[in-house]
């Protein structure tokens, strides 16, 4: 049997609540710069929101994608092909289509898909009296729109698939990407996820879990603030994101900038409970993760934490990081990113990966923001506060653990 | 079906796929084929229910798929006039 081939991170797009490109989404990042505001919405009828959320309001998709696609499109699938479009430039791949590219496929999560065309369905409907919903309600709606438009656009006739794992949609979206590539079936996946969650209803359904993170006009920028003694709850987020997994040899071949090595994926299920979340299934997905990738815990240098900020949710991730890394559990760096650019939920897992990956090529972590007084049950971790890190990073993790117990570990090495 | 009323329909149609598809008006006339001015299957349904909505009618789901912006029209002032 042929030895699995090794595969390249060559391309990475956001489409994050800052509006600017990659870099400048990642220097904010790394001075510890929070997306978050207040989010408010009126309503003539309805309880209105306010509550600390993110959002990409200077995203334009007419200007992104055209009007005219742009149209047949839910907001989530506007953000995720306009992210992959940018991943797809950034890699330097061909505008154009000389060959056909049936071994390079599409590999996405979403939590919620087009939850925002059904609401809208719903609100005609049951509250302004129509009989119908428009006819594009479907393949506007359904979870696999962003995959498919992205497909559709860059021409990719291998595997189209979505995945929908809660808050791991993204990231089990890029860990199923990497077995097509080592064993040839795929020479070239974008893979990436998508989320626009910031329906009435669904904001309505976090509030009554109890989790939201609560703030106002001035408090909403620290509002999310993981593995901190006062953190009250998770903050809602939209956005995308995109990677370009290539074959190693292939992006060698054609003279592609190589990010990082996508090294290894390890996927557990705590079998347990639904929400309450298990240092068991979290410690083996970890362990797995390093084990696939070939490496020791001794060469992680930096873990991007799930860190949602949530009571209960943080400290189980700190004690599967400690279980994993043992002794030297103090020197491993750890920052939880959601505290700028909040819960992204199925898009999470992929800007989390992407900022994995910036750290690993730049040698500089990003910091978790406001975290001045962290938690006694989220101690013995050497978390990364105040500003960013510079230090030799040879190999990191990105963790990604959804409701359901379903949990998923990236392991990136540095390309050099 | 008197000649203003097939001149407004060809008007709602026009200016759809002007605001849509950004078509030139003066491209859509009756001998125009549907596919050559981008009107696929999802765009058509847009189309009937764009119609259905101005017009107030029910276009039956099993009518013949129409070819040009005339046999479009024409499913239309039929369905209008009460003949489908």
């Amino acid at each position: 049997m042929a030895s699995a081939r090794r595969v390249a991170v060559t391309g990475l797009g956001v489409v994050n609540p800052f509006g600017g490109d990659l870099a400048d989404f990642f220097g904010r990042m790394l001075r510890g710069e929070s997306a978050i505001r207040l989010y408010t919405r009126e309503d003539d009828v309805l309880r209105p929101l306010s509550v600390p959320a993110v959002r990409c309001a200077s995203f334009d998709a007419d200007a992104a994608l055209g009007r005219s696609l742009a149209y047949t499109m839910d907001r989530y699938s506007q953000l995720g092909t306009a992210a992959a479009l940018s991943a797809w430039r950034d890699a330097g791949l061909p505008q154009t289509r000389e060959a056909p590219r049936n071994d390079w496929g599409v590999s996405w999560g979403t939590a919620l898909g087009g939850t925002l065309t059904f609401e809208s369905g719903y609100v005609e409907m049951l509250r302004n009296g129509r009989e119908r919903v428009p006819p594009l309600s479907v393949v506007l709606g359904m979870s696999n729109a962003a995959a498919s438009h992205i497909s559709i656009q860059l021409g990719l006739g291998a595997s189209s698939a979505t995945y929908s794992v809660a808050c791991a949609s993204s990231a089990v979206a890029i860990g199923e990407a990497l077995p097509k590539i080592r064993s040839g079936e795929a020479t070239l996946m974008v893979a990436g996820g998508s989320e626009a969650p910031l329906s009435y209803g669904v904001v309505r359904a976090w509030e009554a879990m109890r989790i939201l993170a609560l703030g106002d006009e001035a408090s909403a920028v620290r509002a999310c603030r993981p593995f901190s003694s006062d953190r009250q709850g998770l903050v809602l987020g939209e956005g995308a994101g995109a990677m370009i997994l290539e074959d190693w040899d292939h992006a060698v071949r054609r003279g592609a900038r190589i990010y990082a090595e996508f090294a290894g994926c390890g996927s557990t299920s705590d079998h347990d409970h639904l929400v309450r979340p298990n240092v068991d299934g979290q410690t083996r997905a970890i362990r797995m993760a390093i084990q696939d990738a070939g490496l020791v815990p001794e060469e992680i240098d930096y873990v991007n934490a799930h860190g949602t900020a949530t009571r209960e949710g943080d400290p189980i991730e700190i004690a599967a990081i400690r279980a994993v890394f043992g002794s030297r559990s103090a020197e491993v760096a750890v920052s939880a990113t959601k505290s700028m650019h909040a819960h992204m939920l199925g898009a999470t897992g992929v800007i989390e990966a992407i900022i994995t990956v910036l750290s690993l090529a730049s040698q500089e972590a990003p910091p978790t923001a406001y975290l001045d007084d962290p938690d006694r049950e989220c101690t013995g971790v050497r978390h990364i506060t105040g500003g960013s890190l510079r230090s030799s990073l040879r190999a990191a993790l990105s963790n990604s653990f959804a409701f359901g117990g379903s949990n998923t570990v990236l392991a990136f090495r540095a390309a050099h | 079906m008197n000649g203003a009323i097939k001149q407004n329909n060809l008007t709602v149609l026009s200016e759809f796929l002007r605001k849509r598809e950004n078509i030139d008006p003066v491209r859509v006339t009756p001998e125009a084929s549907l596919e050559a001015l981008k009107v696929d299957s999802l765009l058509l349904l847009e189309l009937l229910f764009e119609f259905e909505d101005r017009l107030g009618v029910k276009i039956p789901q099993d009518i013949p798929r129409p070819k040009t912006v005339g046999d479009l029209l024409e499913i239309v002032d039929k369905v209008t006039a009460g003949h489908v």
